[in-house]
């Protein structure tokens, strides 16, 4: 569904990616992981069209999409939530997930019912400013956000990030609930180890080329990717 | 003995409970900001003040009359400062710049606006250039267009309708450009070709309508009305500002809660690269951010003169820091605070002449405008966020 293939990107002059490969079919869980600096964010940055394309192709659902603006490529059918900052703080939460569906004329009701039905907190809370919620309720605002226009895929940057320790896991459970569905992501993680559990296939990205690639499962299990990006 | 011993640890009790509640009232006061004070101290001058002002009215000082009046004059100030401020903070919020132009984006409405309204209100009393370029060798005055609200009024609405429209024409262009052109460049540079925009605006006005002071309108009738307001008689001008200003505030309200581009407009001030790929059409929202604000600071401008009866080309240019001073009291890019931030600057120029002569009272608002940015750059309110 998403290839691809040989991406050369970066932000003006700076090249961060290196030809780099990442494939993510129908309905699957994708994993990138890596240690800092990676480019891993950089990789859905440039999906998105926030970088700058220096060679190699994206293409979604058969067609190419490198080059496109961002609201061109969400109506592509891929909903991306970004690492930090990504709810309206002073917005309330109906209203950040109406931004969410801006590019349809009027708001799903059924997408809206399916996000209320994911997060059942979000529509208790639907009135309330996003800003005066906490950081595991903000990143429920901010994936329901993107999942308003029911996405066939949804590109998660480092979800985890700032969470508390207990709120990880249920985090987690949510995403592999949204895949359940049917929804296909595309995930970064710093929270490797779990993330590889759960996922079907993963990426190990470093210095901006791609290193390892095999199932979740396979890359825990080899002793080099153990030792050198998953802390033993 | 015993009932001795009692009171004697019951009032130590009580002594011991009120210093421990002292402390904690010490010990978070020590954890006060400069800020927090700041604001402790701001809100004890005013209770002072108000108290003051309560006592001069019961002593006989000054009538309720001349407060009624200040009040007054205050709205009407403010919500002439507001239509501005909203432009700026506006501007500040989305574009991410101080767009020191406002000022003569607030002339620009002013001359476009009473152009219009001298060629609709002088047809067959003078010739076109002379209406247009606003009597310019003084052969057709207010006087003899009966230029006020009852003489003209279908010339002084035209002339509102022409202020917004031409000055967010001319916003659009200066967008198109200048800023769009630098729209990624940060807020120094941006600042800086905004100084630029306004001395180039200044002048082109400057060439065409030169630089004298010109009276544009006849003096307000007045509005005989004792009950209403405790002033004894309103001028009919001061009432249409207050009229339309508070229309239009109302009307901004509604378009940012409730309107699909009013919230995208939000959401940009809020987070502009999340606005970017949740798929708002930012450079549209770009555009409506130039036609509301330009819109109501072209009217601004406009209801100004009305206000004033005279135009030159430094009338928004002086009105300036007045702008700035409302959207920095109200907390630097809410929109919300600068309608506020305005009101309380009109409000404050016009009732601290209880207490000091009147050349004074733009120098007790700069001061605060400044010891603001000094102790509590976020605004009054502490930036908490109000869009």
């Amino acid at each position: 569904m998403l290839i691809v293939e040989d991406l050369d990107a970066g932000y003006g002059d700076l090249q961060v990616l290196d030809s780099i490969d990442i494939e993510v079919t129908e309905e699957e869980y994708v994993v990138i992981v890596g240690p800092n600096g990676a480019g891993k964010s950089t990789v859905m940055k440039s999906i998105f069209g926030l970088t700058t394309h220096m060679g190699g192709d994206i293409s979604f659902q058969g067609r190419e999409i490198s080059g496109l603006r961002p609201e061109a490529v969400i109506k592509e059918g891929i909903g991306y939530v970004p690492q930090r900052n990504n709810v309206f703080p002073s917005m309330t939460v109906m209203e950040n997930l109406e931004m969410g569906a801006y590019i349809l004329d009027e708001v799903p009701q059924d997408a809206l019912e399916a996000v209320f039905e994911r997060f059942p907190i979000l529509e208790e809370r639907k009135s309330q400013k996003v800003g005066t919620m906490s950081g595991g309720q903000q990143q429920m605002v901010a994936m329901g956000r993107a999942l308003m226009l029911d996405p066939d895929l949804l590109m998660l940057d480092e979800p985890s990030a700032g969470l508390a320790p207990d709120l990880v896991d249920e985090m987690f459970d949510r995403v592999d609930l949204i895949n359940e569905m049917g929804t296909a992501v595309l995930i970064v993680e710093q929270n490797a180890k779990e993330a590889l559990r759960r996922c079907d296939r993963g990426y190990v990205l470093v210095q901006g080329e791609n290193r390892y690639e095999d199932t979740g499962e396979a890359l825990l299990g080899n002793e080099q990717v153990r030792r050198d990006f998953l802390g033993g | 003995m015993v009932r001795d011993g009692l009171n004697d640890i019951t009032s130590r009790i009580s002594v011991e409970a009120i210093r421990h509640q002292v402390e904690a009232l010490r010990y978070r006061a020590s954890r006060w900001s400069l800020g927090e004070w700041f604001g402790v101290a701001l809100v004890l001058l005013v209770v002072i003040l108000a108290i003051d002002l309560v006592r001069r009215l019961v002593v006989g000082d000054i009538g309720p009359s001349t407060v009624g009046t200040f009040l007054w004059r205050g709205s009407v100030d403010g919500l002439l400062i507001a239509l501005a401020a909203v432009g700026l903070s506006m501007t500040y919020s989305i574009l991410r710049f101080a767009n020191f132009s406002q000022g003569d984006l607030v002339t620009t409405g002013a001359f476009t606006g009473w152009a219009a309204a001298y060629v609709v209100a002088g047809i067959g009393v003078a010739d076109f250039g002379t209406r247009f370029f606003l009597n310019p060798d003084r052969g057709t005055s207010a006087r003899e267009l009966d230029m006020h609200i009852f003489g003209a009024p279908l010339a002084i609405f035209t002339g509102l309708i022409v202020a917004a429209v031409m000055t967010i024409l001319v916003a659009l262009a200066i967008d198109k450009l200048v800023y769009k052109r630098m729209r990624n460049a940060g807020g120094i540079p941006l600042l800086i070709a905004s100084v630029g925009v306004a001395l180039a605006l200044r002048y082109i006005i400057v060439f065409f309508y030169g630089e004298r002071t010109r009276g544009v309108t006849r003096s307000s009738p007045v509005i005989e009305h004792e009950l209403l307001f405790w002033t004894d008689a309103v001028d009919a001008h001061q009432l249409v500002v207050v009229v339309i200003g508070v229309l239009m505030v109302f009307s901004l309200h509604i378009v940012l809660q409730y309107t699909k581009l009013g919230k995208a407009m939000r959401a940009m001030a809020d987070n502009k690269d999340l606005a970017l790929v949740t798929g708002i059409p930012t450079e549209r929202v770009v555009l409506v951010t130039w036609v509301l604000g330009a819109g109501l600071t072209g009217m601004g401008g406009y209801l100004i003169v009305l206000e004033q009866e005279t135009l030159n080309f430094n009338t928004g240019w002086f009105l300036l820091l007045l702008i700035f001073a409302a959207v920095i009291l109200g907390g630097i890019g809410s929109i919300y605070g600068a309608i506020v931030g305005a009101l309380i600057i009109g409000m404050a120029i016009n009732i601290s002449l209880v207490w000091i002569p009147s050349d004074l009272t733009e120098v007790a608002a700069f001061m605060l405008m400044i010891l603001i940015l000094i102790f509590r750059p976020s605004g009054i309110f502490g930036g908490v966020e109000t869009a």
